[in-house]
C-alpha cells in the first residue's frame, strides 16, 4: 500500500476520559459524554468555540439508539458544528482518530474533536455482538465475541504449560498496570504467585479462555482533540504528532481458523504492521517504539498478537512476557493503562489506546507514566472478524 | 466577661451541643478540660456518641486540659489565630495527651458566630478542617495520589491531601510534584465548594489552573463528599429513575440467488460451496465474488457432507440466542469442519452433538481431527439449522 504524503501535519492537543466503570447510572449518555468533553477542552486549554467539527462514534447495536449523535449534542457541544458519526465495530475509536487526522490534514478543519463512548449497561453486549453476524446463516451459530482457538493454537505450538503461563502472566501484568491507572474499571491487585491458582480456578468461558483473561463491559467516554500544526503549536501543552495510520480489513466471516502450516492464514495485524512499518522505514518495531497501547480483548489475544504486531517469527513475544519486559518499566512496555481488560467501553476503547499513547508521549499519564522519555508510540484497534487499525504517534516532527 | 473578636468565650461552649457530630465521636470515651484564664473552667465529657459540657472546677480526670487566654481561645475557634503558632509560642498550652485533644476537632462543626457572616477565610478554614472526614474511601479503592490545593489571595494557603491505602491525610504544606495541583483564588474556590460556580467555568476562564493529572481533579466530587457550610442541611440525595425497555422486532431478510442456492441445498440435504475461478479456493457458504481475488464466482460445487473437525470451541459461557433470547445449554461445542472436497482453511462452521464434545480430536498440521457427519432436521426450511448438529462418524 503506497503512502500518500500528508497534506499538513496534525497533532493531538487534548485528551479527556471519564472514569470507566460497570455502571454509570448517575448520569445519562449526553451527561457522561459531557464529562470527557470538558476534560479534553480543559486539557487543550480551548473552549468548544475553538472546535470546528465533531466526529462521534460507538457501536450501533449496543444501546439501540438511532442517530445517538443527535441526542448527544447536549453533551458534545456540537451545536451548529459539522458533525460526523462513525461506527466500525470494535475499531470505532481508532477509526475516529484516523478520520480526525484525515479531516485536519485535508485542511477541511483546523480543530476536530473525536468522541468515543459506550454505555454497555444500557443494552445487551453479547446480544449486540451476536447480531453483527451475517443474518442469513451465521447468526444462528454465533457465540458472542468468545473463542478458545487462540489458546488451542498457542498450546499446540508452545506446549500447554508454557502457553497457559504466558497468557496468564500477560493478564497479571495488565492488572498490575490497571492498578496504577485510576480510570480503570477493573483492577484486582493480582500477583504473580496467584498464577497457578487462576489457571486452575478461574471459570472457563471457551476452551482455555477463562473469565479472568477476558475484557469487561464498561461504561465511559473518551475524547481526543486533533489540531493542525499551526494551531497545535499555539496551544499550552506540547503537541503529540500523528505520523501515520493504517486500516486493514479481511473478509466478513470468521472461517479463518487454519491450523495447517501448509495453508497459513494471513493475519490483518501482521499485514497492517508490515505495510505501516515498511512505508515508514522502521526495521525493528520492538526497538523503535517506546510504548504500545494494544487493543487486547483477552490475555490470550494480547499475548498472541504481540507476535504479529512486532513481526516476530518464533517465541520472541513469549520471552518478552516471561521476562516481564512488557511491564511499565520494561524494554517494551505494553498497555501501561492496563489495556482493554482494565476497561472496555467498546466504542471508546480503541480511542483510549490512542489517547493513552498520546499521554505517554506527552509525559502526562500520571500514575502509569513510563519512566524515561517516550518518543515513539504505537496504538492499535481491533474489531469484527479480524479488522486492524494502527496509529503511530511521535514526540518530534522529525520523520 | 470578655468579648474577643466580638465573640464571648461562653458562646463557644454554649453552642457545642448543637455543633456536636456523633459520627466524629465514635468510640471516644474521655473528658477534656478547658482552662480559659481569667474566664473560667469547662469540662467536656464524651461517651457512647453523647456529650456533656459543664463548668467545673476540678479538671483532674481529663485526658487533656487546654490552658489558654480568652483571646487565643476564641481566635483559634473562629480561625483568626493560627493554632500551631499559638501552641509554639506558648499562648496555647495542653496539659495531658495532645493526640487525644486532636480528636475533639472531629467532634464539632466549626463555630460560627450568629452575629457575623462567614468570611472567605472562615470558609476556607472550615473546608479544609472537614476535608479528611469528607473523604470517601469506598469510591477510590486503590487510589494512591497527592492533591495540592494552592489557594491564593486573602484567606488562602496551601494544603496537600495524601490519599493512600484508603486513607486521606491533609497537611498544610506544599510538596514537590503532587499528582495534581490546583491553583485557584480563595473566593473562587469558596464559590466552587458552595456550588455557586462550576470549576470548569473557572478553568475555561483562566481563573483556575490544574497541573498534573487533570482527570483526577474532575473526580474530587467522588473522592470527597460535598462540603456543607456550617448550619446548613445537606440536600437529600435525588432518586435517579431508570427506564426499562424491551425492543422486539420481526425481521425478514432476502437471501439472494447465491446464498439462496446454499440454503436451498440444505433443504435438500446438500452442502453447497463455490470455487474461485482465479485462485481456486472454495468459499463456504458461497459468495458472489471471491473476497481475496475480487472476481465474480460463477456456479456451485457440492462438498461433504462428511468431514473432519479442525477446531472444537467448547463454550462454557451461555450466550443468548438472539433469535429467541434464550440461553443455550452449556457446555456446547462450536466446531469448524473441513468437509470432504475442501482443503486448508476452507472450513465450515457448525455445532457438535452435545454429549460428544469431549470425545473429539482437533486438527494440527497434517494430523486430521475426528471425522463427523451432519444430522439433518426432519422438517427442513432452507436454514443453517436444517443441520441440527454434526456427530462423530463411527
Amino acid at each position: 500500500m503506497a503512502k500518500k504524503k500528508k497534506n499538513r501535519n496534525v497533532a493531538i492537543v487534548g485528551v479527556g476520559q471519564t472514569q470507566y466503570s460497570s455502571h454509570r447510572e448517575d448520569v445519562n449518555q449526553p451527561e457522561m459524554i459531557h464529562e470527557a468533553v470538558r476534560l479534553a477542552l480543559a486539557d487543550a486549554g480551548i473552549t468548544i468555540d475553538d472546535v470546528d467539527a465533531i466526529v462521534h462514534g460507538n457501536m450501533e447495536l449496543f444501546e439501540m439508539i438511532h442517530q445517538p449523535d443527535l441526542w448527544h449534542v447536549l453533551g458534545t457541544g456540537g451545536y451548529g458544528k459539522d458533525s460526523f458519526r462513525i461506527t466500525t465495530g470494535g475499531t470505532t475509536g481508532a477509526t475516529l482518530a484516523c478520520a480526525a487526522d484525515n479531516l485536519v490534514a485535508s485542511e477541511m478543519y483546523d480543530v476536530v474533536m473525536t468522541v468515543g463512548f459506550e454505555k454497555l449497561q444500557e443494552g445487551h453486549t453479547t446480544g449486540g455482538i451476536t447480531n453483527m453476524a451475517d443474518p442469513l446463516w451465521s447468526r444462528q451459530l454465533q457465540t458472542g465475541a468468545l473463542t478458545g482457538s487462540t489458546g488451542y493454537k498457542m498450546e499446540k505450538e508452545f506446549g500447554e504449560e508454557r502457553a497457559n503461563r504466558a497468557a496468564m502472566m500477560y493478564r497479571i501484568i495488565m492488572d498490575k498496570h490497571a492498578c496504577l491507572n485510576h480510570n480503570s474499571h477493573r483492577s484486582f491487585g493480582l500477583d504473580f504467585d496467584q498464577m497457578d491458582e487462576l489457571m486452575e480456578n478461574s471459570p472457563r468461558l471457551v476452551g482455555d479462555l477463562r473469565l479472568i483473561h477476558m475484557c469487561s463491559q464498561s461504561d465511559g467516554c473518551c475524547v481526543v482533540i486533533f489540531a493542525s500544526e499551526k494551531k497545535a503549536k499555539k496551544m499550552a501543552k506540547p503537541p503529540v504528532w500523528v505520523r501515520d495510520h493504517i486500516t486493514v480489513h479481511r473478509e466478513e466471516t470468521f472461517n479463518i481458523f487454519g491450523f495447517d502450516e501448509n495453508y497459513p492464514v494471513p493475519m490483518t495485524h501482521r499485514f497492517a504492521a508490515e505495510q505501516l512499518f515498511a512505508r515508514n522505514g522502521i526495521d525493528s518495531p520492538v526497538d523503535y517504539f517506546d510504548v504500545f497501547e494494544m487493543y487486547d480483548p483477552s490475555g490470550w489475544w494480547g499475548a498472541d498478537w504481540m507476535r504479529e504486531f512486532f513481526l516476530f517469527e518464533n517465541d520472541e513475544h513469549l520471552k518478552l512476557i516471561e521476562e516481564k519486559e512488557i511491564m511499565i518499566d520494561g524494554k517494551m512496555p505494553i498497555n501501561p493503562s492496563g489495556g482493554v481488560t482494565a476497561a472496555n467501553p467498546i466504542g471508546a476503547t480503541a480511542l483510549v489506546r490512542v489517547a493513552e499513547a498520546a499521554l505517554q508521549v506527552r509525559g502526562d499519564a500520571g500514575g502509569h507514566q513510563i519512566p524515561g522519555d517516550v518518543n515513539h508510540a504505537l496504538a492499535s484497534g481491533f474489531g469484527g472478524t479480524m479488522w486492524t487499525v494502527l496509529m503511530m504517534l511521535e514526540r518530534e516532527l522529525s520523520w | 466577661m470578655s468579648d474577643q473578636f466580638g465573640i464571648k468565650v461562653e458562646e463557644i461552649f454554649d453552642t457545642m451541643e448543637e455543633r456536636f457530630r456523633p459520627e466524629g465521636a465514635e468510640g471516644v470515651d474521655a473528658s477534656y478540660g478547658y482552662d480559659i484564664q481569667g474566664v473560667g473552667k469547662w469540662k467536656l465529657t464524651v461517651k457512647d456518641g453523647q456529650m456533656k459540657i459543664e463548668e467545673a472546677n476540678d479538671l483532674g480526670d481529663c485526658v487533656a486540659v487546654t490552658i489558654t487566654d480568652a483571646d487565643t481561645f476564641v481566635g483559634v475557634n473562629i480561625g483568626q489565630v493560627d493554632a500551631m503558632k499559638a501552641f509554639n509560642s506558648g499562648k496555647f498550652k495542653v496539659d495531658g495527651d495532645l493526640g487525644a485533644l486532636g480528636q475533639t476537632a472531629k467532634m464539632f462543626t466549626k463555630f460560627v458566630s450568629g452575629k457575623k457572616e462567614m468570611t472567605v477565610g472562615d470558609f476556607i478554614q472550615d473546608m479544609f478542617a472537614t476535608l479528611e472526614e469528607r473523604f470517601q474511601p469506598k469510591n477510590v479503592e486503590g487510589l494512591d495520589v497527592t492533591i495540592t490545593y494552592d489557594i491564593q489571595g486573602d484567606g488562602g494557603g496551601c494544603w496537600t491531601a495524601t490519599i493512600k491505602d484508603g486513607t486521606c491525610v491533609l497537611k498544610e504544606e506544599r510538596i514537590e510534584k503532587p499528582t495534581v495541583r490546583l491553583e485557584v483564588g480563595a473566593a473562587d474556590w469558596v464559590d466552587v465548594m458552595l456550588g455557586k460556580v462550576d470549576a470548569m467555568t473557572l478553568l475555561s476562564a483562566g481563573k483556575a489552573a490544574i497541573e498534573g493529572d487533570s482527570s483526577l481533579a474532575l473526580k474530587l466530587g467522588e473522592i470527597f463528599s460535598k462540603y456543607i457550610a456550617p448550619g446548613e442541611m445537606a440536600e437529600p440525595e435525588q432518586e435517579l429513575v431508570r427506564l426499562k425497555k424491551v425492543i422486539s422486532v420481526d425481521h425478514r431478510f432476502a437471501t439472494g440467488p447465491v446464498m439462496g442456492k446454499f440454503l436451498q441445498g440444505l433443504k435438500n440435504k446438500k452442502i453447497i460451496a463455490n470455487k474461485c475461478p482465479k485462485c481456486g479456493r472454495l468459499q463456504l457458504p458461497p459468495r458472489e465474488v471471491c473476497a481475496i481475488c475480487r472476481v465474480r464466482v460463477p456456479g456451485v460445487v457440492e462438498v461433504g457432507p462428511k468431514g473432519h473437525i479442525t477446531i472444537n470451541d467448547i463454550a462454557y459461557y451461555s450466550s443468548p440466542d438472539p433469535l429467541t433470547g434464550e440461553t443455550r445449554e452449556t457446555p456446547y461445542g462450536s466446531i469448524n469442519i473441513l468437509l470432504d472436497g475442501c482443503k486448508g482453511n476452507e472450513t465450515f462452521w457448525h455445532l457438535l452433538r452435545r454429549d460428544q464434545i469431549f470425545e473429539v480430536e482437533e486438527s494440527w498440521n497434517e494430523k486430521k481431527g475426528t471425522r463427523v457427519r451432519p444430522v439433518w432436521a426432519e422438517n427442513r426450511i432452507g436454514s443453517i439449522k436444517d443441520i441440527l448438529y454434526f456427530e462423530i462418524d463411527k
